[in-house]
């Protein structure tokens, strides 16, 4: 899947998560960033993530993942395997 | 007693491990000589200031300036009143007020209460560290922490010097071992009295503290210290442990020697699969209020052996040396065993009652006849029996008892099935207003989907009518408050009649 396939389809989750409708996403951005981004609405996020792309994270990557531009690297990494092995 | 059991010992500690590490926050090891130069530093600085009344506001920042200004407070002859940079405005400054504090140590860049002058911690490098020593008495506060009040406003609870040195003593006699290469978890907001033995007793053996930084996503980030740093005592809420519940296969901490639950009630399903993650961890369960200084009852969970419970959730145990546990019956006479009632807790570790609050204090705390003396007890509002063997086993909260249609009902009975219909996820039941102003019984499970009918079905098999729920529904992630509880106001408020 493209970057910018994955960044369109995840800036629809993160407004449906943080109920918002004018969050742009970027790759420095962090929990800081955005309102109501606490340890619960962020695992809220991830299982929405999870969904949406039909992936899994694990919990050393989520430890790992301090910003939006991980994530998307994390999606895209997972979705581009799941292409090869297709 | 506080002289000896915590300012003896930290000298010691400081003097014979200076190279160690006391703290690790944010990934930066700092050491007992960098901690104990910082708490002279502070010292130095308090002195400065005519801190009449002896109680000092700490914004809780997560850095060494926080953690030294506590002990430079207490060396100082002062108390310590924690206030959350994230918590409200309002609330921080209700706190300010009712404990009359002039004065607030902050660590922190913005400069946030206007009615109280800021000492800046970060002032104090220049300075040569104090080290002569004051005089205090037991009697004197330690901490004041506050609770949310049910009438919206919170209560204080100061805690004295003895208290603490109190509980500091028996506590170590639950037949926990630690020393100086001791790696421990501290994640517990310093608002939260739990905090103060997560950090207190590592220091008070050399070991080292390894706290959470206020921007990080909790569960993710404990497990990341528990692993990375192979920590060997680790102090958490059943909620963390229930959150990293998706992730268990990947979870396998060896080095872990302790696993204290402490904050809420633990259900056994979680833990015994949790056993299998911790494999040479003796795990504890530590119950108290705030009241009675951090925990008075605990009860070890042995693996190997059949666990005591009530409704799913793991027994507390025996009462601490020198604290009294007594059960009340519905006639206020005292419970035999094997008869459910209210706990009430006695003992040095108890308060001496809310911050000057008389009318709270006449609520919950009662002069009960107790082995041929008169003494004061703490009503803890918890629904508790002692079995044959003397251990107290926990029912919930005393308001989870709800009567409906004239039958008592004890909500944590509903819950533990509803959890088994739902393959062990999280429940949560409580009473509502129905059309007509009668009362009724919802349900909200913590899950993605459920079919009602099933639930329901299930529920059927193994419940009485009057029991079942009218309403239910589900929540993707059931709120915690930030004593990491789960949160049953806000659940409750979810409900749409």
């Amino acid at each position: 899947m493209e970057r910018k396939e994955i960044v369109h389809k995840l800036t629809q989750v993160f407004h449906k998560t943080f109920d918002t409708t004018d969050l742009e996403l970027t790759d420095v951005m962090t929990a800081n960033d955005v309102d109501n981004w606490d340890s619960l609405t962020h695992m809220v996020l991830i299982g929405d993530v999870e969904k949406e792309f039909g992936i899994k994270f694990k919990l050393k990557e989520l430890n790992k993942m301090n910003t939006v531009g991980h994530l998307i690297d994390m999606v895209a990494d997972k979705t581009g395997r799941l292409q090869v092995q297709n | 007693m506080f002289y000896e059991n915590i300012r003896s010992r930290l000298v010691t500690i400081a003097s014979r491990f200076p190279d160690r590490n006391a703290f690790c926050i944010n990934e930066t090891f700092y050491t007992y000589a960098e901690l104990w130069d910082l708490i002279g530093k502070i010292r130095m600085q308090l002195g400065e200031f005519n801190v009449e009344n002896n109680r000092i506001g700490l914004v809780a920042n997560d850095d060494l300036h926080t953690y030294a200004s506590i002990f430079a407070a207490w060396l100082e002859g002062m108390a310590y009143v924690p206030l959350h940079p994230k918590q409200p405005l309002e609330r921080n400054l209700e706190v300010i007020s009712q404990a009359e504090l002039l004065f607030v140590l902050d660590s922190g860049s913005e400069r946030v209460f206007d009615s109280v002058s800021t000492v800046d911690t970060k002032a104090c490098e220049s300075l040569a560290p104090k080290t002569d020593e004051i005089s205090v008495g037991d009697d004197a506060l330690a901490y004041i922490l506050f609770t949310s009040g049910s009438t919206g406003k919170p209560k204080g609870v100061p805690i004295t010097r003895g208290n603490l040195a109190t509980f500091m003593e028996v506590f170590l006699a639950t037949d926990i071992v630690l020393d100086e290469t001791d790696r421990c978890l501290q994640c517990f907001d310093l608002t939260f009295d739990i905090s103060v033995q997560c950090y207190l007793t590592p220091l008070l053996h050399g070991a080292c503290v390894y706290s959470v930084p206020h921007d990080q996503i909790k569960f993710t980030y404990v497990y990341g210290l528990l692993d990375d740093h192979e920590l060997t005592f680790g102090v958490l809420a059943p909620s963390m442990v229930h959150h990293l519940r998706p992730y268990f296969e990947e979870i396998h901490l060896e080095k872990l020697k302790y696993c204290l639950l402490v904050a809420e009630a633990t259900p056994i399903d979680l833990l015994q699969e949790w056993f299998k993650h911790i494999p040479n961890a003796r795990v504890f369960n530590f119950y108290g209020p705030t009241e009675a200084t951090i925990y008075c009852v605990s009860y070890e969970a042995k693996r190997h052996e059949k666990l005591k419970e009530a409704n799913g959730l793991l027994a507390i145990g025996r009462p601490f040396e020198g604290t009294d546990a007594v059960i009340l019956d519905e006639n206020s006479q005292i419970a035999g065993r094997g008869v459910k009632g209210e706990m009430y807790v006695s003992g040095n570790q108890v308060t001496t009652g809310y911050w000057k609050n008389p009318e709270k204090n006449a609520e919950a705390f009662k002069i009960l006849e107790f082995k041929g003396k008169s003494r004061i007890f703490y009503k803890t509002g918890d629904l508790c029996m002692e079995d044959v063997d003397g251990d107290i086993l926990y029912y919930g909260r005393l308001d989870y008892q709800v009567k409906i249609q004239g039958y008592r009902i004890e909500l944590g009975e509903i819950e533990f099935h509803a959890r088994e219909a739902i393959g062990g996820k999280n429940a949560v039941a409580f009473v509502y207003e129905a059309e007509g102003g009668s009362k009724q019984i919802a349900l909200a499970l913590e899950t993605v989907s459920f079919d009602e009918k099933k639930v329901i079905g299930f529920l059927n098999t193994k419940l009485p009518a009057y029991m079942l729920p009218s309403k239910m529904f589900n929540v993707e992630k059931f709120p915690l408050n930030t004593s990491d509880k789960v949160d049953r106001k806000q659940i409750a408020a979810l409900l749409t009649v």
